[in-house]
């Protein structure tokens, strides 16, 4: 790599006004934090990149880490997991914050899922409108006053945040139904460091790969089982599901089962697995699928996938769901808004993460005042998630804007808007090696079991095409390994402490050969 | 009027079946006009049944047969008193906006989500004018059944309100889902109703029938004054009357899943054949009720 | 077959172990040292230094770079990587012609391309762990060449045997080094000694509890269904000389191995969950370096005998 390759990284990166980017300047200079990694990248250079990324390409598609497009026409083909090769790095101290805004927010919603199927009292005093919570596609009527073990509803959260141009973060979106992309988490941050371990270089980053043992801790704490250990399994909903990498992941990870529905039957209120050792009890459930296919009988009736009766060994109290059922409730798009309220209401605090400005269109003033600003605002539907039917008003053109304005106007308590965020950037490669901004957003995932552990990492969702906010994956969307370094600096690393008594040195195989054994004479001469 | 009730279920599979999950909402409930004296239920093969009341207060009794079976029974007694309704009130459509309106109706007021886009309605709204929310109410115990052919077969349990206005017949159900549709368009909040129906001929002294689980309406009728509270008022747009004494509910909910009488389901790939049969009895002497 | 040829494959055995060892020891640390600690959860002490004190090295201090560079590719340090392959090359060379062809081809290769600091992009900081890699591939290559193409013969039981006992030997360095003494170790975890021996997948089928320091030891030591634990690599070391051995009744190492293999059985079952496991880690070593001197006697009378270094 010649000094011209070195220099091109740095100088052909500009950041796009007016928006943050959160490894440089405005002026091009890095970040403080960022300097170090800077160099690095440099120092690999767009042929560096370029060839990491062929390796990553190789790694992925060996171990299987790959998800489907459709190349139209009904083709679909694997491609590796788009992992961009710059980390994103977040300080100590952001981080705390966050995480403190999280956990805050965690628990309001999971007190929120109660009262929803229970006392109501944040209905009662006139801060949620009954009407909105019962016209939830995801309001479960079927488990109306079912309180599960230790009250915990949201045994697995993941927040979806953005950094606005002012550097605030603000929740952009909660996810307590079935979250997913901790496996990417995880996977991102081995691949980082098998593929280019020389950017860790001068950086402590927070290790994630205890992700599996904390939801396990958790999915054990919350299992009705009081004599044995708890028999926890993770339940996928087949491997056609987009997710089942993540379910197989966790799964893995956690030693325990991957089951699937034909695998679980109830029977007089208990759940059971059939094993080749007749059936045998499962205590906890991680379901990776929504509730309207977990049990016909209660939900969908339609669909005879699911388990029929779980509900009733749920109700029954001998099996804890993660999450339970009805969760959906708390993060429909028009629950949103009220999440502050929550906080203000239930904790008696005030929030640490602010939402974005968002409209209800169920006021017909708003709604007025919405549909004459369609172009400049991004309208969601409320009971969807994962980006589907979001249409971003400045990126909109006319035709598609009209076609929200009649969805709009036919049902308009079935969406919300919202003012659009400028997220901030962070330095991605391109497909010549070169970095070049695109935004980014964060989610952070949260365990609830005893207490709220949250992984110090995240998913960081990069849109990969220029000027491009939507950063799903199944749209295009990329991730970038998302690095929250440890307070204090190098020096202060000591290594950890040795054991006292030591095994002796190796032994090593050493050859009987003859060994002569002569006396020197030695004679003093008598002369001098 | 004091009715026992008998509803018997028997269902046979042309091959043995397994894990048959069970859920029935079929107890009368006890309200300001009715009282369920007496409940027993038996099944065979014989289960352990498991009762809670569900969302909507309505009981239900849960049950799985876990071993495999060919045949299987559930077999419902009940006793029942109920007393004549009091006389609907009177309230002005402005009423329907108080907040003390708005609050009882809830999320009966709600569109029905999930269905699909209904078309053709305008003729039926229009019919349906009237000076009074209880005139609308009375006027579509009228219209529907005029409209529309009561024409057991002609639909299925998991029919829409659009296969009625495509069809023009139904059922009880179909019927009774159509008008909640009417009256919550026109800001009535309605629920649908499970129950029994004494559906004797109304001069023979007749003291037992065999009739079906019946599917009628409760519309929310704001109070004569308006400023009182609303109040249910059952309606049958099947039988074109309010309902009275001859009305033995079960219990209310959005539409019918909410309050199915039986829902299960079974391993095995048996097909099953239903005989189902309720048996209603006038227990009180003939002549007080004519009274 | 001659004691010389015996012995050369009991080494041979020993040093392809040793090597992938290393590696996967050396990966195992390099992978953790590039992050930072866990928030929630405290780790058992096995860090660079720790993989040099496992390799008995305890008087140099170097700093984390300098004792993976040793640990990898310096010809200079015996305990390296570079330096057990190139061994095991020399023995391999010695005993041509009772292994197969293909087996010294692969010996042969893995030991061209280490030396000289390896291949071109194994430049540091990542270049160790590259080396690692490529070690614990070619020897896990090695193994499975002399599984599939060597006569199931006296041979193969040597090589096999040196194999086992240094497996053994080198997880209970592992454990030694790494575990912390007493009750301190209750909820420290252990996942990077999984990581280390490349059980961590197996320990997750086999036991329910989370990967701690005591679960852990207690599966790395007696875990007769992961063919890695001690337990097991004694098992099938009795198997080897039982199979080897003219009477196997009155031999020596022979009735060593066994009274061991019946003694880690009786403390798997006698030892109440969470008791203090680094004196058996010490006791089991000892044994094992009886067993080698009993070996050495045996079946290598007067060719050489096993010491220590310096």
């Amino acid at each position: 790599m010649g000094s011209g390759v070195q220099t091109r990284v740095a100088e052909t990166y500009h950041p796009h006004a007016p928006f943050r980017d959160e490894l440089f300047e405005p002026d091009g200079t890095p970040r403080p934090a960022a300097v170090a990694l800077v160099h690095e990248l440099r120092r690999l250079g767009p042929e560096g990149l370029m060839e990491a990324g062929r390796r990553r390409d190789a790694i992925f598609m060996q171990q299987g880490i790959t998800f489907e497009t459709s190349g139209g026409a009904g083709s679909s083909h694997e491609r590796p997991f788009p992992l961009d090769l710059v980390p994103r790095v977040l300080s100590g101290e952001e981080w705390r914050a966050i995480k403190r805004g999280l956990a805050q927010r965690i628990r309001a919603l999971n007190h929120f899922v109660d009262d929803v199927y229970h006392a109501r009292e944040i209905v009662r005093e006139g801060l949620v409108p009954w009407r909105l919570v019962a016209s939830c596609s995801h309001f479960a009527r079927a488990v109306h006053g079912i309180r599960p073990p230790g009250g915990v509803y949201t045994h697995v959260a993941g927040c979806d945040l953005v950094r606005h141009s002012d550097g605030s973060w603000k929740v952009i979106e909660d996810n307590v139904r079935i979250p997913s992309g901790i496996s990417y988490v995880l996977e991102n941050r081995a691949a980082m460091a098998r593929l280019v371990p020389e950017l860790f270089g001068s950086y402590r980053v927070r290790r994630v790969d205890h992700y599996p043992q904390l939801l396990l801790g958790a999915l054990r704490a919350v299992a009705p089982s009081a004599e044995s250990e708890a028999t926890v399994v993770v339940w996928t909903p087949g491997p056609a599901n987009p997710a089942y990498f993540e379910h197989a992941f966790l799964a893995r990870q956690m030693g325990v089962e991957l089951v699937e529905a034909s695998d679980l039957v109830v029977r007089d209120d208990v759940l059971y697995t059939r094993t080749t050792r007749g059936l045998e009890r499962a205590h906890a459930v991680y379901r990776r699928l929504d509730d309207d296919f977990v049990d016909p009988l209660e939900f969908r009736p339609d669909s005879l996938l699911g388990v029929p009766g779980l509900v009733r060994a749920y109700r029954a109290g001998s099996v804890a769901i993660a999450n339970a059922f009805g969760t959906g409730v708390a993060d429909d798009k028009a629950i949103y808004c009220f999440v502050p309220e929550m906080i203000r209401f239930y904790l008696g605090e005030e929030p640490i993460l602010d939402n974005v400005r968002t409209y209800l269109l169920s006021d017909p003033e708003v709604l007025e005042h919405v549909l004459e600003r369609l172009a400049d605002l991004v309208v969601k539907p409320t009971g969807e998630s994962g980006g589907k039917g979001v249409m971003i008003g400045p990126h909109a053109d006319e035709a598609e804007i009209e076609r929200m304005r009649a969805l709009i106007q036919a049902d308009p308590e079935r969406w919300i808007a919202q003012d659009v965020v400028r997220l901030s950037t962070v330095p991605t490669v391109a497909a010549d090696g070169t970095l070049v901004p695109r935004h980014v957003d964060l989610r952070p995932f949260a365990v609830f079991g005893e207490r709220i552990d949250i992984v110090p990492g995240a998913l960081t969702r990069v849109a990969l095409e220029e000027g491009s906010l939507i950063v799903n994956s199944s749209r295009g969307g990329g991730s970038k390994d998302t690095w929250v370094l440890e307070d204090g600096d190098d020096a202060d690393r000591a290594g950890p402490p040795i054991a006292d008594t030591l095994p002796p040195a190796l032994p090593d195989l050493r050859y009987g050969a003859w060994v002569g054994q002569q006396q020197q004479q030695q004679q003093g001469s008598l002369g001098d | 009027m004091h009715f026992a009730i008998r509803y018997l279920t028997d269902y046979e599979y042309d091959a043995p079946v397994t894990d048959n999950l069970n859920a029935l909402r079929v107890r009368p409930a006890t309200t300001s006009t009715q009282r369920c004296d007496e409940f027993h239920t038996r099944i065979e093969p014989e289960a352990r049944v498991s009762r809670y009341l569900d969302y909507f207060g309505t009981e239900v009794l849960e049950f799985g047969i876990t071993m495999a079976h060919e045949r299987m029974t559930i077999d419902v007694r009940a006793r029942v008193v109920t007393s004549p309704h009091p006389d609907p009130p009177e309230g002005s459509w402005e009423s329907l906006r108080s907040g003390a309106y708005i609050d009882a109706a809830g999320e009966f007021a709600l569109p029905w989500q999930d269905q699909p886009p209904l078309t053709g309605l305008e003729e039926l709204e229009r019919a349906l004018d009237a000076d009074s929310p209880l005139e609308t109410l009375q006027l579509l115990c009228e219209v529907v059944p005029e409209r529309f052919e009561y024409r057991p077969g002609a639909t299925y349990v998991g029919s829409s309100v659009s296969d009625l206005l495509e069809l023009r017949a139904g059922v009880c159900q179909d019927f009774a889902h159509l008008s909640l549709v009417l009256l919550r368009r026109r800001g009535i909040a309605a629920r649908y109703v499970s129950g029994y129906l004494w559906a004797a001929p109304a001069d023979e002294g007749t003291d037992s029938v065999e009739v079906d689980t019946h599917a009628w309406l409760e519309a929310l009728l704001p109070s004569s004054d308006g400023g009182g509270e609303p109040v249910w008022v059952g309606a049958d747009p099947t039988n074109r009357k309010l309902a009275d004494e001859t009305y033995v509910k079960i219990g209310h909910g959005r539409f019918y899943a909410d309050v199915p009488p039986v829902k299960g389901l079974y391993l095995g790939g048996a097909n099953s054949e239903l005989m189902a049969a309720v048996t209603m009895s006038r227990l009180d002497p003939q002549t007080s009720a004519r009274a | 077959m001659l004691a010389r040829i015996a012995h050369e494959l009991y080494w041979l055995g020993r040093n392809l172990a040793r090597a992938e060892f290393t590696a996967r020891a050396a990966e195992a640390v390099f992978q953790s040292e590039i992050q930072g600690t866990t928030e929630s959860l405290s780790s058992v002490s096995f860090g660079s230094g720790g993989l040099l004190a496992m390799l008995g090295d305890v008087d140099e201090q170097s700093s984390s770079g300098e004792a993976l560079g040793q640990l990898t590719l310096d010809p200079e340090h015996p305990g390296s990587m570079l330096a057990s392959v190139e061994r095991a090359r020399e023995g391999a060379r010695t005993v041509r012609d009772v292994i197969s062809a293909e087996m010294w081809e692969a010996i042969n290769t893995t030991s061209l391309r280490l030396r000289g600091g390896g291949q071109p992009g194994w430049s540091a900081p990542a270049g160790p762990y590259y080396a690692s890699q490529y070690v614990k591939e070619r020897t896990a290559l090695i193994w499975g060449v002399a599984n599939r193409s060597m006569l199931r013969d006296e041979a193969k039981c040597f090589l096999d045997a040196g194999g086992l006992i240094e497996t053994s030997d080198m997880v209970l360095r592992m454990l030694r080094v790494a575990l912390p003494p007493g009750d301190s170790a209750a909820d420290v975890h252990a996942l990077i000694l999984l990581q280390a021996v490349g059980g961590f997948h197996a320990y997750l089928r086999a036991v329910t509890s989370p990967p701690n320091a005591h679960p852990v030891a207690r599966f790395l030591l007696f875990e007769r269904a992961y063919p890695d634990s001690v337990a097991a690599c004694v098992d099938s070391l009795h198997e080897a000389f039982m199979a080897a051995d003219v009477g196997p009744r009155n031999s020596k190492p022979v009735l060593r191995v066994s009274r061991l293999a019946a003694d880690l059985d009786f403390q798997r079952r006698a030892l109440p969950e969470g008791a203090e496991l680094t004196g058996i880690c010490e006791q089991v070593q000892g044994e094992l370096t009886r067993i080698d001197q009993d070996v050495a006697e045996r079946y290598f009378a007067g060719a050489a005998s096993a010491g220590e270094r310096r």
